[in-house]
């Protein structure tokens, strides 16, 4: 009986990933389309194109081998990227409940950071010709400065998501230890138990500030526009994607579409207290967050310049004294 | 406020160099720039242009004036017009020609919608280069209206073939339904703009990051001999369209505003577009009857001819001599040659992010610039 039990879990788990991976897909191209091209009055790309047909067109490109100093740690970070989100989202399904070390807060701060480090490690392993230096002394001009190091733009943006983790990402994680400070517990089984007897934790007035710093920080996460300095056009183009092609590429597409809904899902889980269960209406429920939280972020980034230091410092330090004060209203009540 | 920008001499506090272009998203064209940088602030700019040339100016040597005219046309995709303008203008003035006063006015016309649509074409790039996709849309859209009079008028979006020596082409004429459909157009684009300069005034985040950024001193822009909306940014009210005979009928203001940063830039093409509909408006109200071609001209042979217009992006210089009807020694300047050159100077002391934008707030036209070339020995 315990045998069939675990086997139910094991499936259950794996048609959820399957079903929110396949729904995650669909997001990027939902903003695409349905946000950012309405807004600027376009047709906009076919809803699939984004997160479906994209990731399958890069898959049955030629590769080619980046310019980098250890090429095979490079072309292994989208994996890994898109392996710690699927943990993220294996943790937070009830099946995971009972390994509680796994299935907590803890855990899941801790791997959304290791996706974070890989930014940083895509950009420093990244020498792409975009950047290289000639073969004879750049002295066109007459320069004066013709010994000076010459960096690689991707060094800029390898710098920035070290920015990005030391502070950049605050919001978010200081949101999700609001519910933790309320309900006591550092586990998503607790957290979950103590909004079905209290009331979601959006009601309250911790939950509302703790609500709207997670979705700065989910905005920052994804970098997406307005704080999507690491990837910025205008200067370090593609930042530390600026070599990966073909399934590498498509990797990053699947890796997107998948961490807008596993954020979205820990929205859901954190704040409304609804668990992840597929076989039940609760599956809208996380439907309905994905898309709100697509919508809300297309229209910020419609809407909003990329930010320089400038504008990005004072949002995340405003954010993350809200967040401060959404902790110390919840310890206080 | 800095009084003058001057770079770090000889180097030995720049930290790092980062090279951008010559291919570049953020770039229209190609071209390359050397931040020299610490922290990320630019201390020093380099650009290098050239990847463009195609040697028109070699090009027109010898051939037959009309056919050169035609191809400077071909020089650039924006200010095509203004360029085939100016060379007709030199061979008028080297063979003495007269033109009616309607074909005149229709040039004006054509000059001044050409403003517009490289002054909105202008703000599209410039909001992309921020990163606001939305309003980079937006105007494009309200540049469309702009783009169909010319086609109407000219024939083309891009080519529109209207000046000939002794005056404008026959298809080029402005008849009363032509006429209606400008003034609804102009009422059109001076609401869209408008509302436009509106919202883009009133952003907060915009202005943030836009205010202060690029600034360039007068002082300097004068002494790198910054020219057009460029140089107007700056403080200084210099048109050439106030010393060009052929807008003494037009009344008009010189805009000139004294933040000399990327704002300045941006706001004194909305403003200057106002200016341009004002003059199209006057010129479809007092549209003189008659010609718009005066074809009795006799080829003469001539010496060194010059003359000077203002472009939508300052000032432009074309020059020849005439001999047997072809041409001779042909020499063209465009305001870009020396806006980028400024621009050096205009990127230091800013982010690293906001380096292209300090650029692009010249309105730079790489294609047109590209006249001459070194070949380093390798």
């Amino acid at each position: 009986m315990a045998d069939i039990t675990i086997l139910y879990s094991i499936i259950g788990a794996i048609v959820t990933l399957f079903v929110c991976f396949i729904i995650g897909t669909f997001l990027p191209g939902v903003e695409k389309k349905y946000v950012h091209a309405r807004i600027q009055q376009r047709i906009g790309p076919p809803v699939s194109s984004v997160g479906i047909m994209a990731p399958i067109k890069f898959a049955f490109k030629d590769n080619l081998e980046p310019h980098s100093p250890a090429p095979g740690l490079y072309k292994a970070l989208p994996i890994l990227s898109f392996l710690c989100v699927l943990l993220v989202l294996l943790f937070i399904t009830p099946q995971m409940y009972s390994v509680a070390l796994l299935s907590s807060v803890i855990a899941i701060i801790g791997l959304l950071k290791v996706e974070e480090i890989a930014y940083v490690l895509m950009g420093s392993l990244s020498k792409s010709i975009m950047s290289l230096s000639m073969r004879f002394p750049d002295l066109v001009k007459g320069a004066v400065h013709s010994d000076v190091v010459r960096s690689h733009i991707e060094d800029i943006s390898s710098k920035r998501s070290l920015r990005m983790i030391s502070y950049g990402s605050f919001p978010l994680y200081l949101s999700l230890f609001v519910p933790v400070v309320c309900s006591g517990s550092l586990y998503i089984g607790g957290i979950i138990k103590y909004q079905q007897i209290h009331g979601p934790f959006i009601f309250t007035t911790q939950g509302i500030l703790a609500a709207f710093i997670f979705f700065i920080g989910y905005v920052i996460l994804l970098n997406e526009s307005p704080f999507n300095i690491i990837e910025a056009e205008s200067d370090v183009i593609q930042g530390p994607y600026m070599e990966y092609i073909s399934k590498y590429r498509s990797v990053i597409y699947l890796t997107k579409g998948l961490l807008m809904f596993t954020l979205a899902a820990l929205f859901t889980i954190f704040f409304l207290g609804i668990p992840l269960n597929l076989f039940s209406w609760n599956i809208l429920v996380y439907i309905i967050v994905a898309l709100l939280f697509t919508l809300f972020m297309g229209i910020l980034s419609a809407f909003t310049p990329v930010f320089t230091n400038r504008q990005f410092l004072p949002v995340v330090i405003v954010s993350t004294l809200i967040g401060v004060l959404a902790i110390v209203i919840g310890i206080l009540i | 406020m800095i009084e003058e920008k001057i770079p770090n001499p000889n180097g030995e506090l720049i930290e790092t160099e980062i090279s951008m272009g010559t291919v570049h998203p953020a770039a229209l064209e190609p071209y390359r720039v050397r931040f020299f940088v610490e922290d990320e602030i630019i201390q020093e700019a380099e650009i290098t242009i050239g990847v463009n040339h195609r040697g028109v100016e070699r090009i027109m040597e010898g051939l037959p004036v009309e056919k050169a005219n035609a191809l400077t046309e071909k020089i650039c995709g924006i200010c095509s017009n203004s360029h085939t303008w100016n060379s007709v203008l030199t061979a008028e003035k080297g063979l003495n020609i007269d033109i009616p006063n309607r074909a005149n006015y229709i040039r004006v016309i054509m000059g001044e919608l050409e403003r517009l649509h490289s002054h909105l074409l202008y703000l599209a790039h410039g909001s992309e280069v921020l990163g606001h996709e939305t309003f980079s849309m937006r105007i494009f859209y309200i540049r469309e209206t702009v783009m169909d009079l010319l086609d109407m008028i000219g024939g083309n979006r891009v080519q529109y073939g209207v000046s000939i020596i002794g005056g404008v082409r026959p298809r080029c004429e402005l008849n009363e339904m032509r006429i209606l459909k400008i003034e609804t157009g102009l009422d059109q684009l001076e609401s869209d703009i408008t509302k436009f300069a509106e919202r883009f005034k009133a952003d907060p985040i915009v202005n943030s990051r836009i205010d202060g950024v690029g600034y360039l001193p007068p002082k300097q822009a004068r002494k790198l001999a910054v020219t057009g909306p460029s140089l107007r940014a700056c403080g200084f009210d210099y048109d050439i369209r106030t010393e060009m005979p052929q807008y003494d009928d037009f009344d008009f203001e010189v805009i000139s505003l004294d933040t000399c940063d990327v704002k300045a830039n941006l706001l004194m093409r909305v403003l200057e577009s106002f200016e341009s509909i004002k003059i199209i408006r006057q010129a479809i109200k007092n549209l003189p009857k008659g010609p718009i071609a005066d074809r009795t001209w006799e080829m003469i042979d001539c010496d060194i001819i010059q003359s000077y217009i203002e472009v939508p992006r300052g000032i432009c210089y074309h020059s020849y001599a005439l001999e047997n009807g072809r041409i001779r020694g042909s020499v063209i300047r465009t305001p870009s040659m020396s806006n980028i050159a400024a621009m050096q100077y205009a990127a230091i002391g800013n982010h690293i992010t906001d380096g292209q934008l300090c650029i692009v707030q010249c309105d730079p036209c790489f294609t047109c610039t590209d006249r001459a070339f070194e070949i380093i020995e390798l």
